[in-house]
């Protein structure tokens, strides 16, 4: 009796926990800012003690410090724009053009039958291999890089939609159908919000996608754009200004993943919240 | 009252099946269909000896065109050092992936504080092109080999991580109480219950990673080499000889379609005690 | 409607299901036949399979491929029927005001008037004040009530009811049904309602009709004369129990196979 009361006690122990104090509840955020300081300091002391051979893996303050020689330049900010033109414009064409296609294919089964084998192919073939081809079409300029990065999202976007529309909820077609909604109405009322969070998976995959678009046209072949700096900043060893210009893409890409996030957030105010990170 | 009672709308059935031929297979007959009307449509504006001459040959070739190239690269031998330089790369670089990428996704999923420290850099790294990185890497590593492995394996590795970590933290969430009303120890509870839930979500991983892998093999040849299917396209290019791009990239295609298959292959034969997540 | 009009008209009704892959053709209702007064509340019960729903849901339109005739009562306002699903199935991105008003814009209603339209069905189901909120934000009671109003909205002549209580715990589905039965004296509705719940069918109906396990066909057509309005309390009478026992004694011997034991117990 005594010892099945204690096993009890002690089990049930953990349950009554005390509040938790400052580390506990900031746990996470400690984790995180410890290890990027860690691992920057690291870096520079590494770096200035010759262990981190400085010519391949620069070091953090002279990548600052080459950013911000490199922000003053003219020429940075023509290259920014010219990447910027690339990604935008390629990447707004993918959303006009893959959403109500992809709508439409998975609405008509017969279109979506007749598209299955092209966009079984050029989604498995890796979008940037279609590069020479479309320099060829379009030239060196921004065409050709606004082309690559089109080619990149489109599909990243219009698979997920075809398949939100084909799996929405039986049940629900049949209460529209039921209450006698017309084709259009169902569409409207139940297939659009319910292929919303595929869409937005799909615009999420885009933006990466499409970076990689812009990013691998301009270091194969382009007179201007970020990629062309990091190329020349290959080309004279200047490590400090590669990485300058790879964060760069990078914050392009967390800005992205974080705006999609917001419009997540609009479209999704009828689910319950997500719980966590 | 002037209600009456009226017939409900019918619909004959459709007819049941008769004859001796199946009912066509609408997938495959409009499959077809697409198929053949891009093809023809190609064949027609193109400037072979079956086209009206629209389009130079120089930008769009033909289907005919590319199927010669085809079998000219084939027969000489041309196309295989390319086909054999890029395996390399890829088998490579992709193993080193796996046998990196998961278990690295293991421990992130299964201890917390790792999982606290390192996500700030996964969210980074996922977040860049990391395509963005080649030109340091050829820095580093020269042209050879051993810099395109570097490039397929930083490819493929963090979808492989991160849905391992996914995985994890899924089968955690789902099955931990389970695990530990039996009073289960840690590894018993990893290696019988964490690591089987985890497959499926590792096994997504690994069939995105066959396709970031193939973008690392096709860009690093872009950039710097001297053989591969990426170069081939590259160079033939740079001579406007558009049917062999549209080779090479019919050869990347299939190669695309033919890894993501097998991983398909591998799932189903994994998941059979499961039904298939979406 | 004191006289006996006829509010639905089935004859000799009979449904194949076509299996989608190999086109065979299963039998799934036979030769079926039944009338139903206006005003009346009329119950399905049989083992899980035995073509109840696919009834349903052929007099709702939503299968038109029936053989036989089927004729509604056409009113000169509002619908013929409307359906009341299983698990309410209600429309996850719509407040339960627009949800309730579905089927109104349906039929063209702007907005506007389809909502006020909706407030006093939400009313008599007892929602009020849950207006604006999603469906994930009520309990399964609450979110059937939504699904009921839905369908009492559009002014239906039928009701037809397709298992609206099997997704509910034991306590709420009891208070439920006592919800029906008032909301059904309120409105003044014919109801067709499909369950697998002997007890159920028999508290709330005026007729139970029991089908035979696939093909479905009508094994009986039992009246049940308990007084109205019931309190849950007669489920306990002689007369109840006894009727019970009558299904039942129908029922049972048509449990073999693939309708698990189960799904009409309980």
């Amino acid at each position: 009796m005594t010892a099945a009361s204690t096993s009890l006690s002690r089990r049930s122990a953990p349950r009554r926990r005390p509040p938790p104090n400052w580390f506990k509840r900031h746990e996470r955020l400690v984790f995180a800012v410890a290890g990027v300081v860690a691992f920057a300091l690291i870096w520079e002391v590494g770096s200035r003690l010759g262990v981190i051979n400085e010519l391949f893996f620069s070091r953090p303050s002279a990548i600052a410090r080459a950013g911000f020689e490199e922000v003053q330049l003219p020429r940075f900010w023509v290259d920014f724009q010219a990447s910027a033109t690339e990604f935008s414009v390629g990447y707004v064409i993918a959303i006009v053009s893959a959403i109500p296609l992809g709508l439409a294919a998975g609405w008509y089964r017969r279109l979506q039958y007749t598209l299955d084998p092209w966009l079984n192919f050029l989604n498995s073939l890796p979008r940037v291999a279609l590069l020479p081809i479309l320099i060829i079409w379009f030239g060196l300029g921004v065409e050709s890089k606004i082309a690559v990065v089109f080619l990149g999202a489109f599909f990243s976007i219009i698979i997920p939609t075809i398949q939100g529309v084909k799996t929405t909820d039986r049940r629900l077609l049949d209460v529209a159908n039921s209450f006698g909604a017309s084709r259009a109405r169902v569409f409207l009322t139940v297939v659009g919000p319910a292929t919303v969070p595929f869409i937005i998976t799909g615009l999420r995959l885009g933006v990466a996608r499409a970076l990689i678009g812009v990013v691998t046209g301009e270091l194969f072949a382009a007179t201007t754009g970020l990629g062309v700096m990091i190329s020349r900043a290959s080309a004279s060893f200047q490590t400090d200004r590669l990485l300058f210009g790879v964060l760069i893409f990078t914050f392009t890409g967390i800005l992205g993943v974080e705006a999609i996030r917001r419009v997540e957030n609009y479209f999704q105010r009828w689910r319950p919240a997500k719980q966590g990170a | 009252m002037a209600a009456q009672t009226v017939p409900l709308k019918r619909t004959a059935h459709p007819n049941p099946k008769t004859g001796f031929w199946p009912r066509p297979n609408e997938r495959v007959v409009f499959g077809l269909l697409g198929f053949v009307l891009v093809l023809g449509t190609w064949e027609l504006v193109s400037s072979s000896e079956y086209g009206l001459g629209l389009v130079k040959r120089v930008l769009l070739s033909s289907p005919t065109l590319i199927l010669d190239a085809a079998i000219t690269d084939i027969s000489s031998g041309a196309i295989w050092p390319h086909i054999i330089e890029s395996g390399k790369e890829y088998v490579f670089g992709f193993g080193a992936a796996l046998v990196t990428g998961i278990p690295l996704g293991l421990a992130i999923g299964w201890f917390r504080r790792l999982n606290y420290v390192l996500d700030p850099w996964l969210s980074a790294i996922y977040a860049t092109p990391t395509v963005a990185l080649i030109p340091l890497i050829i820095l580093i590593f020269g042209i050879d080999l051993g810099a395109k492995i570097v490039v397929v394996w930083l490819e493929a590795i963090f979808v492989i991580t991160v849905s391992t970590t996914t995985g994890v933290k899924a089968a955690d969430a789902k099955y931990h109480d389970i695990a530990e009303s039996f009073r289960a120890s840690n590894w018993t509870v990893f290696r019988t219950v964490t690591l089987p839930a985890s497959v499926p979500y590792i096994l997504t991983g690994v069939r995105l990673g066959t396709g970031r892998a193939l973008v690392g093999v096709v860009v690093s040849e872009f950039l710097a080499a001297n053989a591969g299917i990426g170069f081939y396209i590259a160079l033939n290019g740079s001579f406007f000889s558009s049917a062999r791009v549209f080779f090479g990239i019919i050869l990347l295609g299939a190669l695309g379609i033919t890894l993501g298959e097998l991983v398909r292959v591998v799932e189903k034969r994994f998941d059979r005690w499961r039904p298939a997540i979406s | 409607m004191t006289d006996t009009q006829i509010a639905l008209d089935a004859r000799a009704v009979q449904f194949y299901y076509e299996d989608p892959t190999t086109h065979e053709r299963l039998l799934a209702i036979e030769k079926m036949d039944l009338e139903i007064n206006v005003g009346e509340f009329v119950s399905i019960v049989g083992p899980s399979g035995c073509g109840k729903s696919t009834f349903l849901k052929i007099v709702n339109g939503l299968l038109p491929t029936y053989d036989g005739e089927i004729s509604v009562l056409e009113p000169d306002h509002g619908r013929a029927h409307a359906m009341v699903f299983q698990d309410s199935a209600l429309f996850p991105w719509y407040s339960i005001v627009s949800n309730v008003a579905y089927g109104l814009t349906c039929q063209g209603v702007p907005k506007k008037e389809a909502h006020a339209r909706a407030m006093p069905f939400i009313e008599m189901v007892g929602l009020t004040g849950f207006e604006t909120k999603y469906p994930y934000q009520l309990s399964g009671g609450m979110q059937q009530r939504a699904n009921l109003a839905r369908a009492l909205t559009v002014d239906p002549e039928i009701l037809l009811m397709d298992e609206p209580f099997a997704a509910l715990d034991a306590q709420t589905r009891e208070l439920m049904q006592a919800e029906l039965l008032r909301i059904w004296h309120q409105a003044q509705k014919t109801v067709l309602f499909i369950t697998h719940q002997i007890d159920e069918a028999i508290y709330l109906s005026d007729r139970v009709i029991v089908m035979s396990a696939r093909p479905g066909r009508i094994l009986a057509d039992i009246r049940v004369d308990l007084p109205r309005p019931r309190e849950l309390k007669i489920k306990r009478s002689p007369a109840f129990v006894a009727l019970t026992d009558q299904i039942w004694s129908l029922i049972t011997p048509q449990l073999h196979d693939d309708a698990p034991a189960t799904g009409v117990a309980s």
